[in-house]
């Protein structure tokens, strides 16, 4: 695996790089990054590779620690999803999409990358999350390949990985956020146009959103939903763009905002985000984004939202809570996937899957400058990241 | 539900209602009694199959008061395919067998409380019995055990001892455990008890007396691995034969096998004493072996080594000069390579495609057409794709065709019917659906049917598909091996009407109980690739651990595991397992049969051919029946120094043997050694 991130990092902290061409458009403040003051670690997860890439991000630079390989299967491929590091960083946890049907959810020791314990969930476990106490994980079953039915949400006990429930929601429930407070999981379903609320307390649906373009509405209780007897075209996964005027949503993440007070729903089909007030369960407007909005991740500081757009090979950085873009910064590879912010709130870390035999990349933006900084080559179809510390 | 945290949550959230950009904190942990343990009713946590039954919980404090607003689920940790379990406690039995349960009780911001159950689901009560021993007539003084098993309602076995008695024990004596002894001419009743269930076998004694016996042929001369058939023929005092007795088959010394019908089969050379026995009359034959003396030695004519990515499906065109190979692990081409000269294979031209896996690969007879597989593309379409050989060297796509296959598609087989035309046979990976699709215009490839297991989804995993003379036979993993009628009309099946023909289906669990001792719970295995071969269908398991070796570095300490069986499919309603090959290491994968020698990828344990001439019963490796082997390792392969042998295509007398770790190898078996004194 090419690791390219030192150099690249390397560069640019010693050149003055206003205007480049890996900076943001012309709304990014033209500064010189600064090289990070410390080192921070992420694990990125390769489903085309079956691996997860640590990765160490420092002021030398960028580069892949170590390739950990995860999955049962020696000669098919297990497909790692989605990624989730344990609030007190000890465990950093896999899903593992494919199966015979089911996939699976791993736990590893962060400090050895050691696989400690297994537990097997739904269809195509997908997004990921830990309770901020740290004693259970959300994890979607997407169930992608099936027929177009409504799935469930996993609720795994990760102090003995024990599957405790499944929570069933609506058909295809993708990326998916607790709140900060860990009172409440929202999860996007891509096929039925849906935002669900769990409430962490009962392990029960609370509310849901409707997300069709002029339609949107909040709802108390559990969406009603019937097996899809149509296509099974999800417009290959968000990557190829909608007919004009489709109001459809086709939401891809659920992302609380800091304070828990907003949910905001990356629309991937009409290429924006619904801003939606958790209190009164009302839409507050609906952001513009890139092409093809697919994951989102927030700052804890609450100041600001980054998007991934998969399709417009670009990450936006949106400034809460005004909803201006303050950059769109391109992407070296296409198919941009995930988004995790340092705890200091200093970096976004965002995947990309790469096409075919492309590797896929981590690439690390500076939220001061809106540049990115260091690009890191990783297993092909990079897609879950989080990060350890 | 209780929600007695529900206010503690918006007592959190209120503080930002004015409109503070600061960082949440976690709920807090609430106040009052912690859960220390869960009472769970009932204790007794046995069932009858098919049957439902109620858990329930109370989630208790140190001093055994019960908790307010512990939220209890109740959920399966296993026995997937055998029940289910409600939020609620409901248990509902679909099977015998054990379903692991796991009750969790739960408090916001503390941790769940959890405790495992198993509930046992035994059979019902004993509904009728079933006699396997299927002998109604025997000689006066002969002996002859009879078996029988009990089965409830459902057709699950019991474990009750079933209990013989004789309605005429003048005539026929039986022990409690099912042996007879015939006594004199007569009618006689066996009668099988196991609880309130009985089942009556009639038997006859025949009044003449078995005077003498004999075996024929009463010597044979043989190789090993080869079977022989022995008769027996009582006679009477006039000697006369009577018939309708079936003896008792026994052989010594040695080792090797032999059936109640006579048929032997010796595994190591030497002479072997047959008996056949009706208690007091008793006659022998023998039988001589010789080595079966099939061994050859290989030459590697040529390779194309590939370490990119990892090297998958070969495939060879109808010409026999040009050679498809696929990629694995983040592979996204096809080589086509000129195999005009076997010994320098030369790589002519890669098609790259949106994948990350081509694992099959093959054209249709005539070789106008090329369909390849796809898993792992961006767009998460995959299905198949459709390539023109006008210039065999040099495919050209023209189509492909995705819908409903957007999990991947492991396996493809291109099969041209003249009555219904050409079609992609095809599995889904997601689904383990059976595709057919319509290629006869390759550029408007669309789909005729779709057929699954009739089954729950889960478990539901098709791996591979094998096309001839109308059957196709279909590696169900789970399910074994399924036939089903595409056009061959023994159902009145068509490719738009796939019609179930017969089913093997066999218990992998057990089979390959020590891959579970040694790797732990959950390992890979099922029936995973199928070949028709005269009356019998060739079927190989596909076979890893959970987990690899601890303590080892890389792949190259992994194994595989696994096992060829040969099904006899003579009778299509009654196919049975007659003889098998397992490696002492590695396992079986891919198969090619051409003429009696049957070639095989045996992922770790290399490239292997087998002698299978004649009739085939028993252990095939036991038996001396492997002709060859080599072990495709390369010390500069994707992996080093281990062998991934993935399977075999066979022509004009060269074997192209596709290696997982270690490219492409053209190997020809050579005559065998002659012997200098």
């Amino acid at each position: 695996m090419m690791v390219r991130g030192a150099l690249l990092s390397a560069l640019l902290f010693a050149t003055v790089v206003a205007g480049s061409h890996l900076g943001g458009q012309a709304l990014a403040p033209k500064v010189v990054p600064a090289p990070p003051e410390r080192t921070y670690t992420i694990a990125v997860a390769s489903e085309g590779t079956d691996e997860i890439s640590i990765i160490s991000f420092g002021p030398s630079g960028a580069s892949v620690v170590t390739r950990v390989p995860i999955g049962l299967s020696v000669t098919d491929p297990d497909g790692p999803h989605g990624l989730a590091v344990a609030p007190d960083k000890q465990f950093y946890y896999v899903s593992t999409a494919h199966g015979t049907p089911y996939g699976s959810f791993w736990k590893l020791r962060t400090s050895d990358n050691t696989v400690v314990g297994r537990v097997t969930l739904g269809n195509f476990p997908a997004t990921a999350q830990i309770t901020p106490e740290g004693h259970l994980a959300f994890v979607v079953n997407f169930n992608l390949h099936g027929d177009m039915v409504a799935s469930d949400v996993s609720v795994v006990g990760v102090d003995d990985m024990v599957e405790l429930t499944r929570i069933k929601t609506c058909t295809m429930p993708h990326g998916s956020r607790l709140n900060a407070q860990g009172t409440k999981h929202y999860s996007a379903c891509m096929m039925d146009d849906l935002l669900v609320e769990i409430d962490v307390a009962t392990l029960e649906v609370s509310r849901h959103f409707q997300l069709t373009k002029g339609k949107e509405m909040g709802m108390a209780g559990a969406p009603m939903v019937m097996a899809s007897a149509g296509s099974h075209d999800m417009s290959g996964h968000g990557m190829t763009a909608p007919a004009a005027g489709d109001p459809a949503c086709s939401p891809t993440w659920a992302q609380p905002s800091a304070d828990g007070r907003k949910v905001y729903v990356a629309c991937n089909k009409t290429s924006d985000i619904v801003e939606i007030d958790v209190a009164s369960w009302t839409m507050v407007r609906r952001i513009p984004a890139g092409a093809g909005v697919y994951n989102l991740a927030a700052t804890r500081d609450g100041t600001k939202l980054i998007a991934t757009n998969k399709r417009g090979q670009s990450v936006s950085v949106i400034e809460l809570p005004s909803g201006r873009e303050l950059a769109r910064i391109p992407t070296t590879r296409r198919v941009v996937h995930g988004a995790a912010v340092s705890g200091d709130d200093r970096y976004v870390f965002i995947t990309v899957e790469g096409i075919g035999s492309e590797p896929g990349t981590l690439e690390i933006i500076d939220l001061r400058t809106l540049k990115t900084v260091a690009t890191v080559e990783v297993g092909q179809m990079a897609g879950g990241v989080d990060v350890i510390r | 539900m209780p929600r007695s945290t529900s206010a503690a949550a918006l007592l959190l959230i209120l503080p930002f209602a004015a409109g503070a950009q600061t960082t949440a904190q976690p709920a807090p942990v609430p106040a009052g009694p912690a859960i220390a343990s869960l009472q769970i009713l009932p204790r007794d946590r046995s069932m009858t199959a098919r049957d439902t039954m109620r858990l329930r919980v109370r989630a208790l404090d140190a001093q055994g008061n019960e908790v307010p607003g512990a939220v209890i689920r109740f959920n399966r940790a296993g026995g997937f395919f055998e029940g289910t379990v409600e939020n609620d406690g409901l248990v509902r039995s679909g099977s015998t067998g054990t379903l692991p349960i796991v009750v969790s009780a739960t408090i916001l911001g503390r941790p769940p409380v959890i405790e495992r159950l198993e509930v046992k689901m035994l059979p019902g009560a004993a509904h009728h019995i079933a006699v396997t021993t299927a002998v109604s007539t025997l000689a006066i003084g002969q002996r002859m055990r009879y078996l029988a098993t009990a089965y409830d309602n459902g057709n699950d076995r019991r474990d009750d001892r079933v209990l013989w008695t004789s309605s005429n024990p003048r005539v026929l004596t039986v022990s409690r455990d099912g042996l007879a002894v015939a006594v004199a001419p007569g009618a006689a009743k066996l009668i099988a008890t196991a609880g309130t269930v009985t089942k009556e076998v009639p038997v006859t004694v025949a009044a003449r007396r078995i005077v003498s016996l004999d075996v024929t042929p009463a010597s044979a001369d043989a190789r090993t691995g080869d079977v022989i058939r022995f008769a027996a023929k009582p006679m009477d005092a006039a000697g006369k034969a009577i018939d309708g007795l079936t003896p008792i088959w026994s052989f010594s010394p040695g080792q090797g096998m032999i059936g109640a019908d006579g048929g032997f089969v010796g595994y190591e050379q030497g002479t072997y004493t047959i008996t056949a026995s009706f208690g007091a009359q008793s006659a022998e034959a023998t039988v001589t072996l010789t080595a079966r003396d099939v061994r050859r030695p290989l030459e590697v004519v040529g390779r194309s080594p590939k370490k990119r990515f990892t090297t998958e499906e070969v495939w060879l065109h109808p010409n026999g000069k040009v050679a498809y190979l696929g990629s694995g692990s983040g592979g996204d081409l096809f080589y086509t390579l000129d195999i005009s000269n076997p010994a320098n294979p030369i790589v002519s031209d890669s098609m790259v495609l949106n994948t990350r896996r081509v694992n099959d690969l093959m054209t249709n007879a005539e070789g106008t057409i090329l369909v390849n597989t796809r898993e792992g593309a961006s767009d998460r379409k995959n299905g198949i794709v459709i390539s023109s050989l006008s210039d065999p060297l040099h495919p050209v796509k023209i189509a492909e065709f995705t819908e409903g296959m957007t999990a991947g598609v492991h396996s493809a087989f291109v099969y041209t019917q003249p009555k219904f035309g050409t079609h992609v046979y095809a599995t889904n990976d997601g689904t383990g659906a059976f595709h057919i699709i319509d290629i006869t215009d390759p550029y408007k490839p669309k789909q005729v049917a779709e057929w699954r297991t009739p089954r729950p989804d889960a478990g539901r995993s098709l791996h591979d598909v094998d096309v001839q003379d109308g059957l196709a036979y279909l590696s169900y993993w789970n399910d074994g091996l399924i036939i089903l009628d595409v056009g061959n009309g023994i159902k009145g099946g068509s490719p738009s009407n796939p019609v179930i023909v017969s089913q093997y289906k066999y218990d992998l669990n057990d089979l390959y109980r020590q891959v579970e001792l040694a790797g732990g719970p959950g390992f890979i295995r099922g029936t995973h690739t199928a070949w028709r071969h005269k009356n019998y269908v060739f079927i190989a398991d596909e076979v890893f651990p959970s987990s690899g070796v601890q303590g080892a570095k890389d792949a190259s300490a992994g194994r595989a595991y696994g096992r060829l069986q040969v099904v006899d499919v003579s009778d299509y309603a009654n196919p049975k397992s007659v003889a098998f090959y397992e490696p002492e290491f590695g396992g079986v994968h891919n198969i090619w049969i051409a003429g009696d020698t049957l070639y095989m990828g045996a992922y770790n344990a290399g490239f292997r051919t087998f002698d299978i001439s004649g009739e085939l019963r028993g252990d095939l490796r036991a038996q001396q029946r492997e002709m060859a082997h080599l072990n495709t390792a390369d010390m500069d392969g994707f992996v080093k120094n281990a062998a991934m042998t993935w399977g075999v295509v066979v022509r004009d007398g060269l074997a192209y043997v596709n290696d997982m770790y270690n490219g492409l190898w053209i190997v020809r078996m050579k005559p065998k050694r002659g012997i200098t004194p």
